[in-house]
């Protein structure tokens, strides 16, 4: 049949009819369908096509256009019956609902790690605490002088901390921060009291990796420097928080410690239940605390007779272990798939 | 360190039960981290005698003894010790027996056979009864016994042997005074406000004879700042007696005989570590202190010969060294069975001084542990005169008159002010004045109240971490109880606002997008292996300066800090590879690190920021019912990091830079540049980098530098809202056929160039290559979308295309399809 544009025009109407007309449930409909309309050889839209060169130079712009549209309305109904796929039936009731969805994306999983260090820094954030950081390459008198390491302290000692730069007269040691405390000191150091902040970030130790102890692992510390604050903040903030994060009911205990950046110093103590123990569970250490001790004060020039404050440090690999059961520390830095798809 | 409950109960009287002495010591700042009951279970072990003693018939090594359990009968016991003898009075566990042997149950049945000789029981060695750790032989009783008494009778009424406690203290640094029995003691007088009862040793007076025997010269002033000396002639030495065994025992001491089972009761009763020297061999009866010269060798009293660091505290005679000074005895100079005359050194050694010789020489001995905290400055004597007449009552022989007291240094007590006011300061609760005052004399400090409200402190010498006022106030705390430290109920508010971390916004953005996108988030370690870290010290990274290495690594493989976070991420898609994951999609946030002078951050000649990796290899997606296996490619990913940079608003502030030329560590890459800076690249991996990770899929990865995009982040201007448009948008199609080696990436720009301002959304929807097209073109399919402020007229539209076909014919020697 010989076309002109108008008579292309109805046939795309026609057709532009039938198409929406045509059921498309049955496997053996959708195949007719893209043959009838689509097909590389005999489908009708396809045949048209061919008609274009035919027509005036003037209407073959205006054809392409008729035609691209049909095609394309042709093909997304054969996209959509197709989208329903494989478990098209003869009748929509028996559609089964029971296939599984299509995951075209399973789930991601954030680490345990930023789990529980979100779930602490979330706690004092409400509690009107300001985030810091600060570099995990230190120099000696951020990672110890300040925060009032004795010269000869064992933690100075090689077996304990990873150094990068042994130093000279001229320049101070180097080494990887064995916590996140020198934030605190960057932070007094730049600004004025009153200070309200928690540091978390890695931090390292010269230890061999076992089940329990990695080469590094992550801390949380807090300080508050401010006129008139006393222990009894301290111990409020920590028990608010370990209550926060532990739960309401759990059993604590505050005693005292030695830490050389505090005076006085105190741990705090949680008791975990552990129905296998003769004792029914037993004291877990967890946060170290105390008072700013007034020579740390005296370094970051602050008047230690003015202004009082207070400081503590944990870990949260431990938490996280507690918590999630986790014998082996080894292996939150394994990232194995089947460990992380359980958070 | 260990204490025993029935040792400590010696110098304070508690009325606590052991469990309660763990909370005390424990809320007092003394952790006990275990405590272990030594309990004697002596049902069925009684007094015998043993009438006579006959070799075995079948064996060498073992004996028959005829023993009276006291019905008058003899009974036959064979025996393996080697000083069982006729007429002792020895313990024997009878048939029905139950004994613990080093944790083990050990029953004593009836009619036992040993090599063929029946036995009728046991005679029972020290170790096996839990009284000592000896089992060199039988316990042989000394003591007034009756034949067929219960052995816990005899032990009760002879040696005040009962039940005991051992408690492992975990002692902080900084309380050098509570690692022995008395300074526990004294922390529990504190706080029950009890008497402290010191054993009685009033030290003799100087520079008697004493001094004709020995000369003792200290050349090291300021690291062995007291020496003090006692000799003691004609001892006998010999095994201690039972209850000073029984002491050893409860602290974990082996027992070795009755001099040095003395000077180790006496430093865990006072913390005085103590060293006896046999007096004989003792070169030109001289005692010299000095530092050893380096490679200085020295055996000692375990037999091991050790090469000296330079500065050692080496204690000499007139001829060589016979001690390590704070740590160990020599082997030249060793009390033993044979010694007649003891030389007991009560000296004072510099704390970090022992603390490096004994971490060098690897000894750490319950003496080092005592000087590297730092003993009593003024103790010497004391616990010289102490051990002198113990051993005296022990061992016999005779004290010689006087002591010498070589004291270069003399510190004067420090005194230190604490003013009452300011202890609510600190501690936020008010104590009472009168439990202060209890207190702090109770725990050794002499006072003296100068004027209104403040107490002058004389610290005791065994208290050298107390240095200044808030130190006072502090031990006030400790013994006041930190429980009774009051929580508020309620507190104002704490101005200003709180800051959140500079990027705690845009890593919100980042974990949710990613994890969304079927990310999983990884923590890998910061420590690689040097070749490691160099290989990816790459500038197509970011940065080619040098890697920074530790200087004391933990191992070979852990010795660089990571340039890049890639290795990390290499090793754990390596793991879930051969744990069969077949889909690997993970990103990790993490510092990175370089040498660099010019970049240097926080630390000079450091440079460290934070970086983000996400990176993907094998499967795209879950092999679904209908959704055939695909591998992931580097349009998977570009797609996801320029949506994520799309979250970030990031993606118009930044240029791509394109590479199809091989690096060392990727097959092509692209550049992301903000400006003129650097912020990230988007690559595949090196095929030859993946085949050493033994990973069977390509690698796409895109590493970020977090520190700078989060600067970018925050310059990001508040958006404000725009108005939707209330016309319809017209779309268009584009098909185009092109060189084939022509990028698309410049088409789409020139489009966006053409069309404005009508032209709102180009998408790239076909690219196809095959027979509909010649074997040098190919075959673009654009989508576009109009719109403005009014309705469009076909001819508006008409027009654009005629301008984009015109512009993209003459630029990209485009043809329109049809």
């Amino acid at each position: 049949m010989e076309h002109t544009l108008h008579t292309l025009k109805s046939t795309v109407s026609d057709l532009t009819q039938e198409i929406s007309a045509t059921s498309l449930l049955a496997t053996s409909e959708v195949e007719e369908f893209r043959i009838r309309f689509l097909g590389q050889k005999r489908g009708v839209i396809t045949h048209l096509f061919k008609v274009i060169p035919t027509l005036p130079k003037e209407d073959r712009r205006e054809a392409g256009q008729l035609l691209n549209s049909l095609r394309s309305v042709a093909q997304s109904k054969l996209d959509s019956a197709n989208l329903a796929g494989n478990q098209l039936t003869d009748h929509s009731s028996q559609i089964d609902l029971t296939l599984p969805g299509r995951q075209n994306q399973w789930r991601g999983s954030l680490h345990p790690i930023t789990l529980a260090l979100t779930k602490i820094t979330n706690i004092f954030y409400r509690m009107g605490f300001t985030i810091a950081e600060g570099p995990e390459i230190e120099d000696d008198w951020h990672n110890f002088t300040a925060l009032n390491f004795p010269d000869d302290h064992p933690a100075r000692d090689m077996q304990d901390t990873l150094f990068i730069d042994e130093g000279n007269p001229d320049q101070s040691r180097i080494m990887m921060r064995t916590h996140t405390s020198p934030v605190q000191i960057r932070m007094m150091v730049a600004g004025d009291p009153p200070f309200r902040l928690i540091a978390p970030g890695r931090v390292y130790r010269n230890e061999t990796i076992t089940y329990k102890s990695y080469c590094l692992f992550h801390q949380v510390e807090g300080l508050v420097i401010d006129e008139g604050v006393t222990m009894a903040d301290l111990k409020t903030t920590i028990y608010s928080f370990a209550h926060a994060f532990f739960g309401k009911n759990v059993k604590l205990r505050y005693r005292p410690s030695f830490f050389p950046f505090t005076e006085p110093s105190a741990e705090l103590d949680i008791w975990w239940e552990l129905p296998d123990h003769p004792d029914g569970g037993r004291w877990m250490e967890v946060l170290g605390s105390g008072m700013v001790h007034p020579n740390v004060l005296k370094a970051v020039g602050i008047d230690p007779e003015r202004y009082t404050g207070y400081a503590f440090g944990m870990g949260v690999e431990r938490p996280a272990m507690l918590h999630y059961d986790i014998k082996d520390i080894r292996t939150l830095y394994e990232n194995d798939i089947r460990f992380l798809s359980q958070f | 360190m260990k204490i025993s409950y029935n040792w400590l109960s010696d110098y304070v009287e508690h009325g606590l039960a052991s469990a309660d002495i763990v909370d005390a010591l424990t809320m007092l700042g003394l952790e006990i981290e275990q405590s272990q009951e030594l309990i004697l279970s002596l049902d069925g072990v009684i007094v015998a005698e043993v009438k006579s003693v006959r070799t075995h018939p079948n064996a060498d090594r073992l004996q028959l003894c005829d023993v009276d359990l006291g019905d008058g009968n003899a009974r036959q016991i064979v025996c393996g010790a080697p000083n069982v003898a006729a007429n002792q009075r020895v313990a024997v566990a009878t048939i029905g027996t139950q004994l613990t042997v080093n944790g083990e149950l050990l029953k004593i049945r009836k009619g036992t056979k040993i090599r063929g000789e029946i036995s009728m029981g046991m005679i029972c060695a020290e170790n096996e009864l839990g009284l000592s750790e000896n089992h060199d032989g039988i316990m042989v009783l000394t003591g007034q016994s009756t034949i067929g008494e219960p052995l816990i009778e005899y032990l009760s009424r002879e040696h005040q042997i009962v039940n005991d406690t051992s408690f492992d203290l975990s002692i902080t640094p900084n309380r050098p005074d509570a690692t022995c029995h008395i300074g526990v003691a004294r922390d529990l007088c504190s706080l029950l406000d009890a008497p402290l009862t010191l054993p009685k040793a009033s030290p003799p007076s100087t520079k008697a004879a004493v001094a004709e025997k020995l000369n003792v010269s200290i050349e090291c002033p300021e690291i062995c700042r007291r020496y003090t000396a006692m000799i003691i002639e004609g001892v006998t030495v010999g095994p201690s007696p039972i209850w000073l065994k029984r002491r050893l025992y409860s602290v974990g001491i082996r027992s070795i005989n009755n001099i040095v089972d003395v000077t180790n009761f006496v430093m865990f009763e006072c913390g005085q570590p103590l060293h006896a020297f046999n007096y004989d061999r003792i070169h030109q009866q001289k005692i010299i202190v000095r530092k050893s010269s380096p490679q200085e060798a020295f055996i000692t009293l375990d037999g091991k010969t050790h090469s000296l660091d330079d500065g050692t505290i080496l204690i000499c005679d007139g001829q060589e060294p016979i001690a390590i000074g704070g740590i160990m005895g020599g082997k030249n100079s060793e009390v033993d069975d044979s010694t007649k005359t003891i030389v007991i050194e009560s000296a004072w050694f510099d704390p970090s001084s022992t603390r490096r010789s004994a971490k060098s020489l690897g000894i750490l001995t319950e003496a080092s542990y005592r000087f590297e905290r730092g003993v009593d400055t003024q103790l010497q004597p004391w616990a010289a005169m102490r051990a002198s007449s113990l051993i005296q009552e022990l061992a016999g022989g005779s004290i010689l008159n006087g002591i010498i007291d070589e004291h270069p240094t003399v510190d004067l007590p420090l005194s230190i002010d604490l003013r009452l006011s300011r202890i609510p300061k600190i501690l936020g609760t008010e104590i009472p004045r009168e439990r202060i005052i209890q207190i702090i004399s109770s725990l050794g400090f002499d006072l003296d109240e100068t004027s209104n409200g403040v107490i002058t402190c004389i610290v005791p010498s065994y208290r050298p971490d107390i240095l200044q006022e808030i130190d006072l106030i502090e031990e006030i705390a400790r013994i006041h109880g930190f429980e009774n430290i009051p929580l508020h109920s309620s507190t104002s508010l704490q101005l200003p606002v709180p800051l959140s971390r500079p990027d705690d916004q845009s890593r919100e953005i980042a974990h949710s997008f990613l994890t969304g996108h079927g990310f999983r988030e990884i923590y890998t370690n910061s420590l690689l292996p040097d070749e490691e870290a160099s290989t990816f010290c790459h500038e197509v990274l970011g940065t080619d300066h040098p890697s920074v290495k530790t200087l004391n690594a933990i191992s070979g493989s852990m010795s660089t800090l990571r340039p890049s976070l890639l290795p990390g991420m290499l090793k754990v898609m390596k793991h879930n590879v051969h744990h069969s994951q077949k889909i690997l999609r993970f990103y990790e946030f993490g510092h990175l690190f370089h040498r660099s002078t010019k970049q240097a951050t926080f630390i000079e000649n450091y440079s460290e920021y934070d970086g983000l990796l996400i990176g993907i290899s094998g499967q795209i997606q879950p092999h679904g019912w209908d959704t055939p296996p695909r591998t992931s490619d580097f349009f998977d990913l570009k797609g996801d990091v320029g949506q994520f940079l799309e979250a970030l608003q990031l993606m118009s502030a930044l240029r791509f830079e394109f590479h199809n030329q091989p690096s060392d560590i990727t097959d092509y890459h692209i550049t992301l540049f903000h400006k003129n800076t650097q912020v990230g690249t988007i690559a595949k991996l090196a095929s030859s980098i993946q085949d050493s990770y033994d990973l069977p899929d390509p690698v796409f990865f895109a590493e970020l530098n977090w520190t700078r995009l989060v600067v970018l982040y925050d310059q990001v201007p508040d958006q404000t809202y725009t108005p939707i448009s209330l016309f319809p948008v017209v779309v268009r199609d584009l098909a185009l056929s092109v060189d084939r080696s022509q990028p698309v990436g410049p088409m789409v720009a020139t489009l966006y160039q053409v069309g404005k301002p009508l032209i709102k959304d180009v998408n790239v929807f076909d690219v196809y290559t095959g027979e509909r097209v010649p074997s040098d073109q190919k075959s673009i399919a654009f989508s576009l979308r109009f719109g403005a402020n009014r309705t469009l007229r076909d001819e508006e539209i008409d027009r654009v295309m005629e301008k984009i076909l015109n512009v993209f014919s003459e630029q990209f020697g485009a043809i329109l399809r049809i």
